[in-house]
């Protein structure tokens, strides 16, 4: 074990004071868990700091508090389980605290140190020698690898979420992809859109221009070693599937696009009407303000209108979000320009907030000759756009590698171009374009030269007659950041008659005025993660804030920005959907190999004013949903003692607070998570069930070595001959201890029989979710609980 | 790093260490655990570092009474503790064998006997809190105590010899 800084805690207090603040710094109790979690370095961060709480005063203690015990959180499990007052008041605390491991570690593992230990799985357990420890789910990877896996002992109940998921994290907008797909694979369409409009409100833009990053996250594009290494595996088509979500979002308006019930009184302004402004907009409104859009150009919807080709994004769906937006009761002013008709300083007078998110769209200046003879791409594409017209170019090259250079290239290809040529710094596999742009742009004939800087551009009689082209060796440095180097020797020249830049785009402030005092770095709006601005009340997001960057980010700032707008007024939107209960997925579908694809135009059939693709069918949207893994943990609690103080009803007293069992251990995933940071359990009261006959069975293969396959902590009162009261929990089954409620009243006030037993039994498992190999488990559970049954 | 001082009790003798950082020579390191220190700082290699996670018994010595895995409890955690060894059953003055050590002989309660001074510390634990245990309660006691040879019908018999004593 490599060393650690060592303290002797006094008091549970000052080992919280100890740890707090440092998250490189941990507890030790008995250290029979951590221990092993450090020497066999499966996590990523090892302490720096180690805590013994063992010399904490009066720290460990069984004490008769009259209807309850309390007991001490460092009170060894051999003091538990050896306990006649634990034994008279919960003989099934006694036997969960004996059936621990071997008495050798029962006489150094405390009881806190039970309730508290890290996860069980062998891939979460996998040691770091044994050729690297796994980066799962529950460790903050992306993938659960017991899904595939080997999960015998797993989850019989489903899983639980992580807190990061591979498509939530890759998704700019952060998007609880995975949820959204358990609605659809139920085929509730409605139910998988609630979810989506609380992170996205306009679906069918990101549904079809988003370069999609959540499908790179996508575990089942990455198939583990899991099966047949070799065979490859789709992704989750997650795009394909949210533009049907999205175009059926926009048939539906009345429920996501409703004006809202009440009004606030409070004004906001937005000025700029792109992908941030509009999602700000529609947040705030949901919210109730009195919401106006300020924009330069002629109508709303900036890059979305003006920049991204028609074959992308037609019009119309601009065009529906203009109709939406309105009819919720936002307000345009087009061709308003801040600086020019309006003033930054007025906009703040008359409104109670303003939220800039003006964009990028300015041409940087590249310092080569003959620059101003070549044209910006993104003012091309507005002008097509804009008039669709045709001004003569037989051989076009385009510099640059980003998606805005692809649409610059097929447009010009598109609209009659002899030849287009697309040079760019980057080796094709360093390409910032998405690979469908890339593909496309092959498929209609455009030639792409990677590797290829810009030297200078030749001028023969104030025309442009072509551009020379130097080599490219090196675009990034070691730390992968843009830093470009050239073979200046290395030259090479291309005809054209029009050449167009679209190698990046920069932010305008001027604008703003110098008088207007207003935080910027590297020429853009400076804002913390809130999108707040140095100045009050005024937020800014989009590309304005991060220079050129995607839609869905932009969609995500409008989004945070309302949210924290709303939260000044105490109001809660948008609200998030959260999760209740267990994950599953669809076992069945995990071998269907490949993902739904948009519905294509033939190349031939492409034109500049169409979308090339279709959206799929609901059907086929339902069908593909059912390849979603929903990437969760499937772990099991492993604690004897966590299901026994369900049952008991017992409580967790913290440093900070006092908690029922049920809800410390069954609310988050890892019940430290319901600790804050600093915050330790220092002592367990337990009832003492009077009356009641408790009983703790444990099902293992090796005792002494093994942690629970299956638990069944018991409590049940006669009354007469029927059952008076009854109280079951399961360990060892799911991701938390689980309490069968459902069965304790079927059975409660019955006579037993044999009969009435089994139909219990098959009652407690009947929601399970079997995975490939656990299907034993499910079994055994009913059996475990029929037998317990029928010995009351 | 701040260096404190320890005081173990290994079989009846009294150790004053250092501990702290791992680049101080004579200092023992807070990431030391207990059977490293009694096997390379103070030649007690009896008890054997073997599985190191708790689950082979074979570093099993007494502290405070109880017998537990050396391998799972940090040096720097012992401080005022009293520790017992298969090295500290014998008579320091005269040499002559714990009965149970004696026992395992007399049983032949070993095959390559790796395992055995785990073994042996977790038995004699037992016996010094119940001197006449049953079988079952000999066999729950080693419980977490392993060995591959099959000692164990042995083992029996020498720990019974032992208990019978006196019976």
């Amino acid at each position: 074990m490599e060393n650690f800084e060592h303290i002797n805690a006094k008091s549970f207090e000052e080992a919280g004071k100890a740890i707090e603040g440092n998250s490189k710094s941990v507890v030790m109790a008995g250290g029979t868990d951590l221990m092993t979690v450090m020497r066999t370095h499966i996590l990523k961060d090892y302490p720096e700091r180690v805590v013994n709480l063992k010399t904490i005063e009066n720290g460990a203690y069984i004490k008769d508090e009259g209807d309850r015990i309390a007991i001490g959180a460092i009170t060894k499990l051999r003091d538990v389980a050896d306990s006649e007052d634990v034994a008279k008041a919960c003989k099934a605390l006694g036997e969960a605290a004996y059936s621990v491991a071997s008495p050798l570690i029962r006489n150094t593992g405390t009881i806190g140190g039970n309730i508290c230990q890290d996860v069980r799985c062998w891939y979460y357990r996998y040691p770091e020698d044994g050729g690297g420890a796994l980066n799962c789910a529950r460790k903050g990877g992306g993938e659960c690898y017991a899904i595939r896996g080997d999960n015998r002992y797993h989850s019989i109940f489903g899983g639980m979420k992580t807190k990061t998921t591979g498509c939530s994290t890759g998704c700019p907008v952060g998007t609880d992809i995975g949820s959204y797909m358990e609605f659809l694979r139920k085929k509730d369409m409605q139910g998988a859109c609630d979810i989506l409009i609380g992170y996205n409100p306009m679906g069918a833009i990101t549904g079809r221009i988003c370069a999609h990053p959540c499908q790179d996250g996508c575990n089942r594009g990455n198939l583990a070693a899991t099966e047949a290494i070799g065979e490859g595996d789709d992704c989750v088509s997650i795009h394909t599937v949210e533009r049907a979500m999205g175009d059926y979002m926009f048939a539906h308006p009345e429920r996501y696009y409703a004006a809202p019930e009440k009004e606030t009184g409070k004004k906001v302004v937005l000025v700029g009407s792109g992908p941030a402004g509009l999602t700000a907009a529609y947040y705030l409104r949901k919210a109730g303000h009195d919401v106006t859009v300020i924009d330069s150009q002629e109508k709303p919807g900036g890059m979305l209108r003006y920049a991204i080709p028609n074959y992308r994004l037609p019009l119309k769906y601009v065009d529906r979000i203009e109709e939406l937006w309105k009819g919720m009761g936002i307000k345009f002013q087009c061709g308003v320009e801040v600086g020019k008709d309006i003033e930054a300083s007025r906009l703040e007078a008359d409104y109670d907030k303003v939220f800039y998110a003006t964009g990028a769209w300015k041409r940087p200046v590249l310092g080569f000759d003959g620059e101003e003879f070549t044209e910006f791409g993104l003012s091309f594409l507005v002008e097509v756009n804009q008039w669709m017209q045709k001004k003569e170019r037989k051989h076009v090259l385009v510099i640059g590698g980003g998606n805005v250079a692809m649409d610059v290239a097929v447009t010009a290809k598109r609209l009659g171009a002899e030849s287009v040529t697309l040079a760019c710094l980057e080796q094709r596999n360093e390409m910032p374009s998405s690979e469908e742009e890339i593909k496309r742009a092959l498929e209609e004939g455009i030639q792409i030269m990677n590797g290829y800087g810009v030297s200078r551009a030749n001028v023969s009689g104030g025309k442009v007659t072509g551009m020379e082209l130097k080599k490219c060796v090196k675009v990034f440095d070691e730390d992968y950041r843009f830093s470009p180097q050239y073979d200046d020797t290395a030259l090479t020249s291309i005809d054209a008659d029009s050449i167009l830049m679209a190698a990046g785009q920069q932010v305008d402030l001027s604008f703003l005025k110098e008088e207007y005092d207003l935080a910027v770095e590297r020429g853009r709006i400076k804002t913390n993660e809130d999108q707040a601005t140095s100045r009050k009340d005024v937020y800014a997001g989009g590309d304005a804030v991060s220079g050129p960057s995607t839609v869905a980010s932009a969609i995500r700032h409008g989004r945070v920005a309302a949210k924290n707008i709303n939260k000044e007024y105490d109001i809660d939107c948008p609200v998030y959907y959260e999760k209740k209960g267990f994950t599953r997925f669809d076992e069945e579908c995990l071998s269907i190999k490949y993902g739904v694809k948009d519905i294509e135009t033939p190349v031939a059939e492409r034109r500049i004013d169409k979308e090339d693709s279709e959206t799929v069918s609901e059907d086929a949207v339902f069908e593909e949903s059912r390849r979603c893994m929903n990437c969760s943990c499937y772990s099991v609690n492993a604690s004897d003692i966590s299901p026994i103080l369900v049952m008991n009803e017992a409580e967790i007293v913290t440093t900070k607070k006092t908690v029922s069992a049920a809800e410390f251990f069954t609310t988050e995933l890892d019940a430290k998570d319901m600790l804050e940071p600093g915050e330790l359990v220092k002592e367990i009261r337990v009832n003492k069930l009077d009356g009641y006959t408790t009983h703790y069975e444990k099902m293992r293969t090796r005792p002494s070595i093994d942690f629970a396959i299956i638990s069944l902590a018991t409590a049940y009162r006669k009354d007469g001959d029927k059952v008076g009261d009854l109280r079951l929990v399961l360990g060892g089954v799911a991701p938390v201890p689980i309490r069968l409620t459902k069965v304790e009243e079927f059975v409660k006030g019955k006579v037993m029989t044999d009969e009435l037993a089994e139909k219990a039994a098959e009652m407690a498992v009947e929601d399970c979710f079997v995975l490939r190999k656990n299907k034993a488990k499910v079994v055994q559970t009913q059996i475990y609980v029929r037998r317990f049954l029928q010995s009351i | 790093m701040e260096i404190k001082p320890i005081t173990l009790t290994v079989n009846g003798k009294k150790y004053t260490f250092m501990t702290g950082p791992d680049d101080v020579e004579g200092v023992i390191p807070n990431s030391e655990v207990l059977v490293k220190t009694l096997r390379n700082r103070l030649s007690l290699t009896g008890a054997k570092d073997a599985c190191e996670e708790g689950a082979c018994g074979c570093c099993t010595v007494i502290m405070n009474g109880e017998p537990v895995t050396s391998c799972m409890i940090l040096t720097v955690d012992c401080d005022g503790a009293d520790i017992t060894t298969i090295e500290g059953l014998e008579n320091p003055k005269t040499g002559e064998l714990d009965p149970l050590q004696q026992a395992f002989i007399d049983k032949y309660a070993f095959q390559c006997g790796y395992c055995t001074p785990g073994i042996i510390m977790t038995a004699r634990a037992l016996l010094n809190k119940n001197p006449h245990p049953t079988r079952e309660e000999i066999g729950e006691a080693l419980s977490g105590n392993f060995c591959r040879c099959i000692s164990h019908y042995h083992v029996f018999e020498a720990v019974e010899q032992v208990a019978n004593q006196g019976r």
